[in-house]
């Protein structure tokens, strides 16, 4: 529980501390008004990706919640 | 200066969807931008093809439709299929000599000597995904999506729900989430008592496992090129959570060579954690993603992933994307590659690789172009995924009380305990906006 609560924390912080970041103005966005300037470029690919991690490795998590489980042996 | 709809900055809609691409991890919704904002529908189609050297082969075609709507909000269905055909470890351990293998499922099989025992299986899964997307005022935006799928022997239904935030002048992204899944087991020819030799059933045809995730997560936009987001997820999960078709071998203390099989047994609770780190970096004209997830858990599995993506854009939406991860897992408390025959059996145990430590390498590239003639865009990626260096994992007997873990009663182990693991994949997809 105190390593959740930790890690709550940092996400808190981390909103926190971009307070005194460089002003990003709506001029200043074209770059990042780009489809590919995210987290997952490749939406299909990510989840295809997810799917086969998840049947061969013992751990999970990352940019969603939930899931549809499935018995892969 | 007046933005047009393709420079117009990402609104907390935007963020959220392409949060949401993942809002169901596994078999997830694949949200995704419009080509041009003007754009009514969008089209994604998406085939794996997986293979495994000698074992697992997997083919999954995969369909969306995205329906946008002018206030901003979106519909979408995703429909997939997976055609498994193949074979698996069973967890049984590699003999001098010729030995025969039943399964929990009945089936026998005669393994030679030094082959690791793995049972052959088909099996076709379809899974249907649908999402909502509703902006919220200015700032906040809700996603909802819901999800089904079934197999032979495994129903999965779930629902989630997402909701971001946008402050500082829209520089920074909170989002909240959380998810429920209620997923069904009916293993074929029925369930096994947990370490038992495999011919007693509990007379329990469907088995339950419920899995509750919440997330909490931040984004930031650092500069006029770089993005940053932190996530921490929390799952918990309850019910049968056994697999019901792996075995533990019994070894003879003195020789170590397998004289018989039980069915592996797992707690019925498992609460897992991770936190994850992103950055997407704009370039002069590529762009560099890169991540890092920290992962644990209360069967004592610890993770770490890195993960870097490099787009080379090559003009006109063609781009080429290599891909390197690098993944190393720690082996759960109650692993073990067998059980000392005569020795009291321990709580739990389990010889599922995937419960081993283990280090991953991945390497891929990715090419996305146009065809003449034809509009929308396609992608072609072809990765390989390799899983070695397994080694002494599994403490002596009485080892792991001394440290206070659960006791699995395991023999020792060597370094060569799994054969190299080599992954295929090739993914051809097609997106198309009108």
């Amino acid at each position: 529980m105190r390593i959740w609560t930790a890690a709550f924390a940092l996400v808190l912080g981390a909103a926190c501390s971009g307070c005194a970041a460089t002003a990003v103005r709506p001029w200043d966005r074209d770059l990042l008004a780009k489809k590919q300037m995210r987290f997952v470029p490749l939406p299909m690919e990510y989840a295809v990706d997810e799917h086969i991690y998840f049947s061969k490795e013992g751990s999970i998590g990352g940019h969603g919640v939930g899931g549809g489980g499935c018995g892969c042996n | 200066m007046q933005l047009d709809e393709a420079t117009r900055p990402p609104t907390v809609l935007s963020r959220l969807r392409a949060a949401a691409c993942v809002l169901l991890a596994v078999g997830a919704p694949a949200m995704s931008h419009a080509d041009a904002t003007s754009a009514k529908y969008q089209l994604d189609a998406t085939t794996l093809l997986y293979g495994e050297a000698s074992r697992t082969r997997v083919v999954e075609p995969v369909a969306r439709i995205t329906r946008f709507f002018g206030g901003g909000g979106s519909l979408g269905a995703q429909f997939a299929l997976d055609v498994i055909t193949g074979a698996s470890p069973t967890g049984a351990r590699p003999a001098g000599g010729v030995q025969t293998v039943t399964t929990p499922s009945g089936n026998t099989q005669i393994v030679g000597a030094g082959q690791l025992p793995a049972t052959s299986f088909n099996d076709v899964r379809g899974a249907v995904d649908l999402d909502w997307l509703q902006p919220i005022g200015a700032v906040f935006g809700a996603a909802t999506g819901a999800h089904y799928s079934l197999e032979k022997d495994y129903q999965s239904a779930g629902v989630s729900e997402m909701l971001s935030f946008e402050t500082m002048h829209r520089l920074t992204t909170l989002t909240v989430g959380g998810g429920y899944n209620r997923d069904d087991v009916f293993p074929t020819g029925g369930t096994p008592v947990g370490l038992s030799t495999g011919g007693e059933l509990t007379g329990v045809d469907r088995n339950s496992k419920e899995v509750t995730s919440l997330m909490v997560g931040v984004s930031r936009v650092l500069s006029r090129r770089w993005l940053v987001g932190i996530n921490a997820t929390r799952s918990d999960e309850r019910g049968y959570l056994t697999e019901p078709y792996k075995v533990v071998s019994l070894l003879d203390p003195t020789t170590q060579e397998p004289v018989g099989h039980l069915t592996e047994l797992r707690p019925s609770s498992r609460q897992r954690t991770d936190v994850l780190g992103s950055s997407v970096y704009h370039l002069a004209r590529d762009i560099l993603y890169a991540s890092y997830r920290y992962y644990w858990d209360d069967w004592g599995l610890r993770s770490q992933t890195l993960d870097f993506k490099y787009r080379a854009e090559l003009g006109g939406e063609v781009f080429l994307q290599p891909h390197v991860r690098f993944y190393t897992q720690s082996d759960a408390d109650f692993f073990t590659l067998g059980l000392v025959n005569g020795a009291p059996l321990p709580t739990h145990a389990s010889s599922d690789q995937r419960l081993s430590h283990f280090n991953s390498v991945t390497a891929g590239l990715t090419y996305g172009f146009k065809l003449p003639g034809y509009a929308g865009v396609f992608t072609v990626r072809g990765e390989y995924i390799g899983q070695f260096e397994r080694v002494n994992l599994v403490q002596e007997p009485g080892e792991a009380e001394e440290e206070g873990e659960e006791e699995n009663g395991g023999a020792p182990v060597t370094s060569d305990a799994f054969p190299r693991l080599n992954i295929g994949t090739l993914t051809i997809s097609y997106s198309l906006s009108f």
